[in-house]
């Protein structure tokens, strides 16, 4: 591609983001108007950057404990269900006989069922088992997840090259070595990228906690957003200053992951 | 090219069959050691006790007046079944969900995929267009919601109706107060929301191509579009299966964006099934109604993403 | 390179765990007050419950009161509903129109009507949240919702406040359009406040049994809505409202409202404070809407959720104890300074905004009506149903006639 092209694509490229990235834009500018200006104008410039805001939601709102919560809860959460969908995918590549297959298309089940028909069942299964209220509780609902990341990474080892795996059979590696050594460093940029997607529902979620917290100091950092929702108005300086500081991690992991997601590990390990 | 050949003929072995021989051959049912049988065994648990426990307790639920606030419960047969298929905006939100879901399927597909070929290439920026499309999929849908309200907002003071009044002088657009304009703003909403992260998930998909591949096959002369459609489509195909089946699971099931945006209105032009068993659930206390809802639903897009999943993996066999 | 961001990992999960240790610990810490523990689902905010528990737990350091939220109205319905059903339901919650009837016929609220402390409470409240002569809810408050009106906008053409029947105030507002000046906005995706109050006029008319009837087949909704239906929708079938409405929320109506681009809007109390702080130079009121022909004017209204006592506590004594205290003449002072609800308890007059002097006597004399409270069976589902058919009506899809007889295949069905 010469030079031309590339500015071309640059500025076609930026372009699109910003018209993408415009709600953005509005959630952040409101957050530095008060009430008034942003009745005023909803999408306009405020008339002075005010961080009043900000300072009244740190005064009022334990944000320190709510995002230890929420951390606590994404980390593990995620990482317990990616570690599952990776087994199961790569057990699935392993032996593909015909009751994997099938096991397969029955876990596809598990995206099928629409979420708020089964928390009371699962509820009370949570009650039977004292973790309701509990932030492993939670952990456990978001081990659903992993169904999720199963599909995604079964769907992704299909790329793989067979005869790396072949290779190292025949070498005499075990089947935990292989997952550990060989399998998971080739997935990685789908791991990655399924890591990411499932730190955003997690740190996101409102359901859930919702429904299995009660506790004020087990609160997630969401759970703060939506203490401002009222039954006939809601206090919106307040919730999108929330907001916004809720999501800043999460543009700040996400800024920091990208590039991993593109690390072309792939295609080195091919050519070796 | 030789590219199109499967694995059954053993042409020489060049860098480039190599690498899109991937599949393990399934007719020939591969097995593995018997130990890898136990990296199924969590994920079973999960769906045991996660969705298919659950998911009986609903089937149980469906036959009797449970009202979700106690216990006992009386058996009432299949009336909740028939409730449900006499309702006339059962039908309504069924043929939105329907809508929805085909629509935002095709249409992130479409632009999902040459943005992750663009996203791919080199050009200044590129990480902060990369963040900025991803974007959509961080904050919650209420705030989004919310925020496409203000923009959508169908009277005069509305953000883009503000905007087309100045540049192009046109009278307020009813974006959300019209049937049809208001699903396509709903689809469109949805598209938004996703076309950006299915890109990221393409992305992951074309970083697995080598990248000699396509110097190979440009000193091979061929062109961009050849490339495209022998190199880049097949490797990308399990992708698209992932991804289709993702944005047809996720469409059928939308709840949050309709409710935000237009709460199923006007009428009942954007109501959507999801919609109907919350409230009926919730707000009404008619989970048994609730539950045959659920178990209705679930059938028909079992049967649905299955039959997708079924006849995308062949359209794969034939590509590759 | 792939060892360091592993070990970043690591860090980032020790240190997850570090901080959620040292929270909960504080946590331990901060609730030591040495008090039996009650614990409250809160349907208000927190910023307008915490201080009213800090107080009542000032004036009883015996009893420590846990207050979790859930945001209004279906988030709260959820959590509640799962947590009744799974038998971890807090000692104290409350009970509102979309779940009273399940909470009292599956027993799961404690009958107050008996206590002494009860006496402070309207009929109508009581009413609400009761069944055969049991009350289950403290109801301390009630809200009404007539039409807002911009004093300046109206003065354009001459008028000083909302008049008394419809018909002239369909003057009014071809007038004021007329005048260049937008005469009304609504939100549509709830029930019309203008729709509830003609029916309530109606319903008051006919000594409050116009319900009643229609549940028990001896009319109909076709009979009785057709002609309040009707009247509302003069209103858009001469565009003097904007049918784009259905697209709009709440908040949009509001602000269309505070940046003076709408003459009236309908509103409730909850509307003044926040206009207050968005528009402070606006001078406004809300008034009740005008007469439908044959009927008064009336508001849109109900007795606002009343605070209820799990039936399977084991502390209902202090439950009692806090309830006691907040439909107390200070609790009730406490809790209407910081929510600015029109309050009805007998022994407090609450101090309110000039704005709402026309519609006070009213709201708290509990002549104000919501049809969603007033139906005896299928309520949301009849309600979702009646906000669909209305939008049709609205955009001219449906006349007023088959809105309502819409509504009664839907009872009949359900």
């Amino acid at each position: 591609m010469n030079t031309a092209r590339r500015t071309a694509l640059s500025v076609v490229m930026i372009g699109l983001a910003c018209l993408v990235a415009l709600p953005l834009y509005y959630i952040v500018v409101n957050t530095f108007k008060t009430q008034a200006e942003m009745v005023a104008s909803p999408i306009g410039l405020p008339p002075s950057f005010s961080l009043d805001n900000y300072v009244r939601v740190f005064e009022n709102v334990p944000l320190l404990q709510s995002f230890a919560n929420t951390l606590y809860v994404t980390v593990v959460g995620v990482v317990v269900q990616v570690v599952i969908g990776a087994m199961a995918a790569y057990g699935m590549i392993m032996r593909a006989t015909t009751f994997n297959r099938i096991l397969g298309l029955v876990l596809v089940l598990g995206f099928v069922v629409p979420a708020q028909s089964t928390l009371i069942p699962l509820y009370r299964m949570l009650v039977g088992v004292e973790l309701v209220d509990s932030l492993n509780g939670l952990v456990i609902m978001y081990s659903a997840g992993a169904i999720f990341c199963f599909f995604l990474i079964q769907g992704y080892m299909r790329t793989v090259p067979f005869e790396v795996i072949e290779a190292a059979m025949l070498d005499g590696a075990g089947v935990v070595q292989i997952f550990w050594r060989i399998v998971l460093p080739l997935i990685r940029p789908i791991l990655v990228t399924v890591s990411v997607f499932q730190t955003m529902w997690v740190w996101n979620d409102f359901i859930i906690p919702n429904v299995f917290l009660s506790s004020p100091d087990k609160r997630t950092i969401v759970l703060q957003v939506y203490t401002t929702v009222g039954e006939f108005r809601t206090d919106w300086p307040s919730f999108m200053t929330l907001s916004v500081i809720a999501l800043l991690p999460m543009v700040v992991f996400f800024v920091f992951t990208q590039r991993h997601i593109v690390s072309g590990l792939l295609a080195g390990s091919v050519k070796g | 090219m030789a590219l199109t050949a499967t694995g059954t003929t053993p042409p020489a072995e060049t860098s480039t069959t190599r690498a899109v021989r991937t599949r393990p051959p399934r007719s020939s049912g591969w097995r593995g050691p018997s130990a890898s049988q136990l990296f199924l065994v969590p994920i079973v648990a999960v769906f045991v006790v996660l969705f298919l426990i659950p998911l009986a307790q609903s089937v149980y639920w469906s036959f009797t007046d449970f009202t979700g606030y106690s216990a006992d419960v009386n058996f009432v047969g299949l009336a909740n079944y028939g409730t449900i298929l006499r309702d006339p905006s059962m039908l309504a939100g069924l043929a939105f969900t329907l809508l929805f879901a085909v629509g935002t399927t095709l249409l992130v597909t479409v632009i999902a995929i040459p943005l992750a070929v663009l996203l791919n290439k080199h050009f200044a920026g590129r990480n902060f267009v990369r963040s900025a499309l991803f974007f959509p999929a961080i904050p919650s849908m209420a705030v989004l919601g919310l925020v496409w309200s203000y923009i959508l907002s169908p009277i005069a003071s509305g953000a883009l109706n503000t905007m087309l009044e100045n540049l192009l002088g046109l009278g307020p657009v009813p974006w959300l107060s019209e049937d049809s304009l208001a699903r396509m703003s709903v689809i469109l909403v949805g598209v938004w929301g996703a076309a950006g992260w299915h890109a990221v998930l393409y992305l992951a998909y074309l970083q697995s191509i080598p990248a000699d591949l396509h110097e190979v096959a440009t000193i091979d002369g061929a062109s961009a579009l050849q490339q495209f459609r022998h190199i880049t489509l097949p490797m990308l195909t399990p992708g698209i299966i992932v991804s289709q089946f993702l944005l047809m699971t996720g469409g059928l099931k939308v709840f949050d964006l309709p409710y935000t945006l237009t709460k199923g209105g006007p009428g009942f032009a954007t109501y959507t099934i999801t919609q109907s068993i919350i409230t009926s659930g919730v707000g009404q206390g008619r989970y048994g109604l609730a539950s045959a809802l659920a178990v209705l639903f679930t059938l028909a897009v079992a049967v649905l993403s299955i039959g997708q999943l079924i006849i995308s993996r062949r359209v794969e066999r034939n590509i590759l | 390179m792939k060892r360091n961001s592993r070990r970043s990992l690591t860090m980032i999960a020790a240190t997850a765990l570090a901080l959620t240790v040292a929270a909960c610990g504080g946590g331990g810490l901060a609730g030591g007050g040495g008090g039996e523990k009650l614990t409250f689902l809160s349907w208000s905010g927190e910023e307008i419950m915490a201080p009213v528990v800090a107080d009542f737990e000032a004036k009883h350091p015996d009893i420590d009161v846990e207050v979790s939220y859930a945001p209004p109205v279906a988030e709260y319905i959820q959590a509640l509903q799962t947590r009744v059903l799974s038998g971890t339901a807090p000692d104290v919650f409350v009970i509102a129109a979309e779940n009273k009837t399940n909470l009292i016929e599956g027993k799961h609220v404690v009958d107050l009507s008996g206590e002494p402390w009860m006496s402070a409470i309207p009929e109508f409240n009581k009413k609400t949240y009761g069944k055969d002569g049991a009350v289950y809810g403290a109801s301390t408050s009630t809200w009404g919702a007539g039409v807002a009106y911009n004093k300046e906008l109206l003065a354009k053409v001459g008028a000083k406040t909302v008049p008394a029947t419809w018909e002239e105030f369909l003057d009014l507002c071809r007038k004021l359009k007329a005048a260049g000046v937008k005469p009304y906005l609504e939100d549509l995706s709830q029930m019309p406040t203008i729709v509830s109050s003609f029916v309530g006029a109606h319903n008051a008319a006919q000594d409050f049994t116009m319900d009643q009837k229609i549940f028990s087949g001896t009319t109909s909704f076709e009979k009785e809505w057709t002609k309040p239906l009707t009247e509302f929708n003069k209103l858009y079938a001469e565009g003097l409202g904007d049918a784009n409405a259905v697209g709009l929320t709440s908040d949009q109506v509001f602000d269309e409202f505070a940046n003076g681009r709408v003459a009236m809007i309908t509103s409730g109390p909850w509307n003044v404070a926040p206009l207050k702080k968005a528009a402070p130079d606006m001078q406004f009121a809300i008034a009740p809407v005008p007469a439908a022909p044959g009927g008064e004017p009336f508001l849109a209204g109900a007795a606002s959720p009343g605070y209820a006592i799990n039936a399977k506590s084991d502390k209902v004594n202090q439950a009692k104890t806090f309830i006691e205290y907040l439909v107390s003449q200070e609790g009730v002072q406490k809790f209407q300074k910081l929510s600015n609800d029109i309050t009805v308890t007998k022994d407090y007059q609450p101090v309110l905004d000039p704005s709402l002097k026309s519609i006070v006597k009213d709201v708290r004399a509990g002549n104000v009506y919501l049809p969603m409270i007033a139906w005896t069976r299928s309520e949301d589902v009849l309600n979702v149903e009646a906000v669909a058919q209305i939008q049709q009506m609205v955009k001219g899809t449906v006349t007023p006639q088959e809105a309502a007889a819409a509504l009664d295949r839907k009872l009949a069905s359900s």
